[in-house]
């Protein structure tokens, strides 16, 4: 199962829209979640409806929090995606297989039966997480608190059951011509990513359209390995591939 | 409310509580008895939840079943999954020892514990303790609700609440352990009898300095919990083999604390008076007899 994870403070200014990227990830088998983080009320009525079609696009959750609740929020909308995604599998199979509508539909002991094996997937499946943290000047005040959530959701993810891995991007990149930069390659240990944004200078601009389509495109070459530099020093050089290529795998 | 499935009639009094994923009410059915009917909005989440009370159920045949009937109602139009449990009286632990004074914490604590021996041999861990998931009946009487958060022992934690949780203490994994549970019931100790200190340092404290020694700074300088701190310092370590020792080991340190400070205390004063006067009396007596 893969998933997006984009962290943000406003709405996109450059490059292509950020809903139509979230759109083609979804379509290659990737959720995109969104966590609008605010400290002062800023985000204004267009930044906020970019955030929740965002996620609309991308088939995920979105919510606005303030930095102080991030980490619940990241954990919270990753845990829910799974199980969602698991519910929506398993409703298209209990259509196909037996015409009843979804889970619910099914009389309680069998019910109790299905939900005991879903709980199972949502342990062992395995789950890569890739986040992509608007870095743009006004997000400075709040990357601590970024870095405190990605911490916080690694550590969760190692008590799973089943592979985990999270990476992690920047945006936008250092020169004109990067979107986007990889801080951390996939790594299941949270001891891997240390202080992972103290080299970032910032800058004005908000590619987020064209950053989430760099990490799509990341997440179709490297999907199921794990690259073996957990920390890459030079912006990622991302080739477009594909798109057929990647299919969810969240098949049951 | 009629289940459709099982068929049996409810009538919802009034409202208990609000979970994180639905509500409880308190419900009549028949002849008077009372029952706590829990209404979700997803109906395979609200089936975990009962699943979980299904196999407690099962592993602990000794006790009366805590979950009655599992069924879905019809509520203007649109499908509604609920569950039926035995209904627990009883109020949030903070409030109780609010009411009831803190001397009640020796009996209470003793109670969670052996409350959660229980479930820890089952296999389960409870994972979500906090003041308002474990609720006091009469007399110190101790009852675990909202087992949406309880994970099979080795899984990962499915719900917690950060203050209580060993991984935002850096002080361990996310992992359900019995040890896990430790954790948050001395973090609940904590809460309950040093609330306003305990939120001070959440939230002054960086991310990185948070460790179980500042937690330890607490207790070693409140009063109440001063007594327990070799319970409180092992519980917030992990060093409790299983939850029948930690049960055991606060046993015994809450006797101690109670057990009187000094030899004086030990006799009450009209005690040695009597004794005294009693001592004249013989000694005047034996002089007595003695002279004649």
């Amino acid at each position: 199962m893969k998933q997006i994870l984009l962290i943000t403070d406003g709405g996109s200014n450059v490059g292509e829209s950020p809903v139509i990227a979230a759109a083609q990830a979804y379509a290659e088998g990737i959720t995109v979640n969104v966590a609008g983080v605010i400290d002062d009320g800023t985000i204004g009525e267009y930044g906020s409806v970019e955030i929740a079609e965002i996620a609309r696009a991308g088939g995920g959750i979105s919510q606005i929090v303030t930095s102080r609740q991030l980490s619940r929020t990241v954990q919270m909308m990753t845990r829910q995606t799974v199980a969602g995604s698991i519910r929506q599998a398993v409703n298209q199979e209990l259509r196909q297989l037996f015409g009843v509508d979804n889970v619910g539909s099914l009389p309680p002991p069998k019910r109790a039966e299905v939900v005991k094996v879903m709980e199972d997937m949502e342990e062992t499946i395995s789950l890569s997480v890739a986040l992509l943290i608007d870095a743009s000047a006004s997000m400075k005040p709040k990357l601590h608190a970024v870095e405190e959530a990605i911490r916080d959701l690694t550590l969760s993810l190692q008590a799973r059951t089943g592979k985990s891995q999270v990476s992690v991007f920047h945006f936008p990149g250092d020169s004109q011509h990067d979107y986007c930069v990889m801080d951390a390659g996939w790594t299941s240990n949270a001891a891997k990513i240390g202080s992972l944004f103290g080299r970032i200078r910032m800058r004005g601009t908000t590619p987020t359209g064209p950053a989430l389509m760099q990490v799509v495109d990341f997440i179709g070459e490297t999907c199921g390995k794990i690259s073996k530099t957990e920390l890459a020093e030079a912006p990622l050089q991302a080739t477009r591939g594909d798109p057929n290529e990647v299919r969810s795998d969240y098949v049951v | 409310m009629r289940g459709k499935w099982n068929g049996k009639l409810y009538r919802l009094e009034r409202l208990l509580g609000l979970g994180s994923n639905g509500q409880v009410y308190l419900a009549t059915s028949g002849h008077r008895t009372t029952f706590a009917v829990k209404i979700g909005h997803e109906a395979a989440e609200l089936q975990g939840e009962a699943n979980i009370l299904a196999s407690l159920d099962h592993s602990q045949k000794n006790r009366p079943p805590f979950l009655l009937d599992v069924d879905d109602a019809i509520v203007n139009g649109t499908n509604v999954p609920f569950y039926v449990m035995r209904y627990v009286p009883g109020i949030p632990v903070k409030a109780y020892l609010r009411q009831n004074g803190s001397h009640w914490l020796g009996v209470v604590g003793y109670r969670l514990l052996e409350r959660l021996t229980l479930l820890h041999e089952a296999g389960w861990v409870f994972g979500d303790i906090k003041s308002d998931n474990v609720l006091i009946g009469e007399y110190g009487r101790v009852e675990l609700v909202d087992f949406g958060g309880a994970s099979a022992i080795g899984r990962s934690v499915r719900q917690f609440t950060e203050i209580y949780d060993r991984g935002y203490w850096s002080a361990g994994s996310r992992t359900a352990d019995p040890a896990y549970d430790h954790f948050a019931v001395a973090l609940l100790w904590l809460h309950a009898l040093d609330g306003k200190r305990l939120i001070q340092l959440t939230k002054t404290l960086l991310p990185q300095n948070r460790h179980p020694r500042e937690l330890m700074r607490l207790v070693q300088s409140n009063p109440l919990l001063k007594p327990l701190e070799v319970w409180m310092e092992k519980a917030l370590a992990g060093k409790f083999e299983t939850t029948r020792e930690a049960s055991g080991e606060w046993r015994s340190l809450v006797r101690i604390s109670q057990a009187p400070k000094s030899p004086s205390d030990r006799i009450p004063g009209w005690m040695a008076g009597m004794l005294g006067a009693a001592i004249v009396l013989s000694v005047t007596v034996a002089a007595v007899w003695l002279l004649q």
